[in-house]
C-alpha cells in the first residue's frame, strides 16, 4: 500500500470511530477500563508477592540459612560453626535458632504451641523478627521472659503481663511472664508460638550445642547462591537454602494467582475487544454501499482492510492510553491506600513497575486489532456490484 | 479519438440454474469528448455496460478498449488504480460518506492518489459546482440536489478521462434535476469532458449529444 492510501484510511478512520459520539466514548471506557483493571489486579498481585517475601526476608530467614542433614533433627556442633561463620569476610551476622513443640497453659486454657528459642543479641543483627510487636516489650539477651503470637494471645485470652505455664516436649514444665505480644505479618510465625531466649530452652529441654536452623546474613543477599556451596563445604553441611529458595514458594503462589487474575481480567478484556468487533461489524454491514462506492471510486481491498483495522487500532490506542493513565494512577493510588486485610493482619498494598504498562498495552491493544480483524475481513470482500446495486 | 470501445461484449450471470445473458455481443464506440446517454428498458443491460466500462465487473468474453488500453485482462491492483485515475462515478443515490464533511468527501479520491494539493483542489471543483458556502457542511445537511453536485465534484477530483453516471436524477425534483444537468452540459462544453448517462427519461437523453438505446444485452440503435 502507498502512503497516502495510509493517510487516507487513517483520515477516514478517524471520523468514522468518531461520527457516533456515544459508541465512542462506551466502547474506548470498555477499553480503559479492563486495560486499567490489567494494570491494577497485576499491581497487587505484585505488591502482595513482594511484601511478602519482604517480610519473610526480614523476619524469618537470613541470605543463607543452614538446616540439618536429612535424617537429623538438629544441627551439632553449633558453637564451631559459629566460630567459622565469624571469620567468614561475607558474613555480617549470623543466628542460631532452636525449634521445639510444647503446651502453653492460661487460667482454664491450655493449647499447644511451637518454640522458638533464639539469641536475642544475635536475632536482632539478622531479622527484625524481635521488632514486631503489637504490644509490651521486646526479648532481651538471656530474657527469662517469654514473647506470644498475637493470635495464640487472642486465643488464650492472655495478654502482655500475664504468667503463663509452658511445657515443653520434654516434659519440663516452666511459669513465665509474656513480656511481648508479636505480630510479624507471616502466617506461621504468627499463630501459635512462642519466643523464649535459647539459653532458658536449652536449660529446659536439656540441650547443648544444637541448632534447628542458622541464618546467616551476608553482606550482599545477591551473593547468597554462589557463596552456598562455600558455606557447605566450609562448615561441613549438606543442607543449605538461599533466600530465594526459601521464598520460591511464595512466589510461586502469587504467580499462581496471579494466573488466575489474568484470567479473570482478560475475560473483561476479551469482552471489551468483542464490543469494539461488534461496533465495527455493524459499521460494516450498514456501510456496505459505502464500502462499494469507495471501491467504485479507486480504492483497493487492502485499503478498505485497512480502514477497518485502522479503526480498532484507534479505539485500542485511546483506549490502552487512557487505561494506562487510570491504571498507573489507581496502582500508584493503592500503593499509598492499602487494603486492610482481617485475616492474615497484614495490609495488602498495589506496587506499580512499568513493565505492568508494557504488559498491558501491548495484549490490550492486540486483543482489540484481532477483534478488528474479521469485520475488516468481511469488508474487503465486500462485491462492487453488489453493494453498490443491492 | 476512441475513448471506449468494445467489441462483442458479453457477460453471462447464473442465477441458480438459469443463465441469462445480460450482454450478448455488444459493440460500442464512444468519442473523447462525447456527452452520451444510454436508454433502453430495465434489463436492457444498460448498467450492466456502465460497470464493464467503468471496470467494476469483468465480462465473460469480449474486448474493452479505454483510452486505446485493453482493459478487461488487467490484474486487480492494476484495474483498481486505472479507475481511481481514469474514471469517475455518479451513482443514483446515497453517494456520499455520510461521516465526511462535503469539502472531506471531495479530497478523499485526491487523497488515495495522492494529490499534493487536494485541499485547495477540493475547495475549486465545489466553487464550480456551487457548494463554496456548504463546503463545510455533512451530506445530511444537504439537500438531494447538492449531494448529487459534491458527489458530481468527488468523481471529477483526479481529473478522470471519462465520467460514468447512472441515473444521477432519478431521486431529484425538476430544479435540481435540471441543475444537474447544466453541470453536466457545462462540463462537456467547457472542459470537453466524456460523460456517459444512463437515463430511463427520453428528456435528459435527448439533452445528451448522442443516445445510445440497448435492449435485450445488445445495441440496437
Amino acid at each position: 500500500m502507498k502512503l497516502s492510501e495510509l493517510k487516507a484510511a487513517l483520515f477516514y478512520a478517524r471520523r468514522d470511530i468518531v461520527k457516533n459520539k456515544k459508541v465512542f466514548i462506551f466502547i474506548t471506557a470498555a477499553i480503559i477500563f479492563a486495560t486499567a483493571n490489567i494494570i491494577i489486579v497485576n499491581g497487587f498481585m505484585d505488591g502482595i508477592a513482594n511484601d511478602l517475601v519482604s517480610n519473610s526476608i526480614e523476619t524469618s530467614i537470613g541470605h543463607l540459612n543452614i538446616y540439618p542433614g536429612e535424617d537429623d533433627r538438629f544441627i551439632e556442633g553449633v558453637g564451631f560453626k559459629e566460630k567459622k561463620l565469624s571469620s567468614m569476610d561475607e558474613v555480617v551476622a549470623f543466628s542460631s535458632r532452636l525449634y521445639a513443640s510444647g503446651t502453653l497453659s492460661f487460667r482454664d486454657k491450655a493449647t499447644a504451641v511451637n518454640i522458638i528459642a533464639l539469641d536475642a543479641t544475635n536475632e536482632k543483627r539478622v531479622t527484625n523478627l524481635l521488632e514486631k510487636l503489637d504490644r509490651g516489650n521486646t526479648l532481651e539477651a538471656n530474657d527469662r521472659d517469654i514473647l506470644i503470637s498475637f493470635r495464640l494471645a487472642e486465643d488464650m485470652g492472655a495478654d502482655a503481663g500475664d504468667d503463663v505455664q509452658v511445657v515443653f516436649e520434654n516434659g519440663a514444665s516452666q511459669t513465665y511472664r509474656i513480656k511481648g505480644i508479636t505480630h510479624t505479618g507471616s502466617y506461621e510465625l504468627d499463630v501459635n508460638t512462642v519466643f523464649m531466649a535459647k539459653a532458658e530452652a536449652n536449660s529446659r529441654l536439656g540441650f547443648d550445642d544444637k541448632a534447628s536452623i542458622i541464618l546467616v546474613k551476608l553482606t550482599d543477599k545477591d551473593i547468597a547462591g554462589e557463596k552456598k556451596q562455600v558455606m557447605m563445604d566450609e562448615l561441613g553441611v549438606f543442607k543449605v537454602k538461599t533466600w530465594w529458595e526459601e521464598v520460591e514458594h511464595i512466589v510461586k503462589s502469587a504467580g499462581a494467582w496471579s494466573e488466575f487474575s489474568n484470567i479473570v481480567s482478560a475475560v473483561g478484556l476479551v469482552a471489551s475487544a468483542i464490543s469494539v468487533g461488534v461496533v465495527i461489524h455493524i459499521n460494516v454491514v450498514h456501510k456496505r454501499r459505502q464500502i462499494g462506492i469507495m471501491k467504485a471510486i479507486g480504492a483497493s481491498n487492502s485499503f478498505i482492510f485497512t480502514v477497518f483495522i485502522f479503526e480498532a487500532g484507534l479505539f485500542g490506542i485511546i483506549g490502552v492510553v487512557g487505561g494506562d493513565l487510570l491504571g498507573y494512577y489507581g496502582t500508584r493510588y493503592f500503593e499509598t491506600h492499602p487494603f486492610w486485610e482481617p485475616i492474615t493482619r497484614t495490609w495488602f498494598r498495589a506496587r506499580f513497575y512499568p513493565y505492568l504498562l508494557y504488559n498491558a498495552s501491548i495484549v490490550s491493544f492486540g486483543i482489540t486489532i484481532l477483534a478488528g480483524i474479521y469485520p475488516a475481513i468481511k469488508a474487503r470482500r465486500i462485491n462492487i456490484i453488489k453493494a453498490i446495486w443491492g | 479519438m476512441k475513448i471506449i470501445e468494445t467489441r462483442e461484449l458479453k457477460k453471462t450471470y447464473t442465477l441458480g440454474k438459469v443463465e441469462v445473458n445480460a450482454l450478448n455481443g455488444v459493440n460500442a464506440l464512444v468519442e473523447e469528448g462525447e456527452f452520451v446517454a444510454i436508454m433502453g428498458p430495465s434489463g436492457s443491460g444498460k448498467s450492466t455496460f456502465l460497470n464493464m466500462v467503468g471496470m467494476l465487473d469483468v465480462p465473460t468474453s469480449g474486448e474493452i478498449y479505454l483510452n486505446g488500453t485493453e482493459i478487461t485482462k488487467m490484474e486487480e491492483h492494476a484495474r483498481v488504480e486505472y479507475r481511481l485515475r481514469n474514471i469517475g462515478f455518479v451513482f443514483q443515490f446515497f453517494n456520499l460518506f455520510m461521516e465526511l464533511t462535503a469539502i472531506e468527501n471531495v479530497m478523499f479520491p485526491m487523497m488515495l492518489s495522492g494529490h499534493p494539493f487536494y485541499k485547495e483542489r477540493a475547495e475549486e471543483l465545489l466553487e464550480s459546482v456551487g457548494l463554496k458556502s456548504r463546503i463545510n457542511h455533512l451530506p445530511s445537511e444537504l439537500s438531494g440536489g447538492e449531494q448529487q453536485r459534491v458527489t458530481i465534484a468527488r468523481a471529477l477530483a483526479n481529473q478522470p478521462k471519462l465520467l460514468l453516471t447512472d441515473e444521477p436524477t432519478a431521486n431529484l425534483d425538476t430544479k435540481a434535476t435540471h441543475e444537474i444537468m447544466e453541470l453536466f452540459r457545462r462540463l462537456n462544453e467547457e472542459k470537453h469532458q466524456t460523460i456517459i448517462m444512463v437515463t430511463h427519461n427520453p428528456e435528459l437523453g435527448a439533452k445528451t449529444d448522442r443516445i445510445i438505446h440497448f435492449r435485450d444485452g445488445k445495441v440496437v440503435k
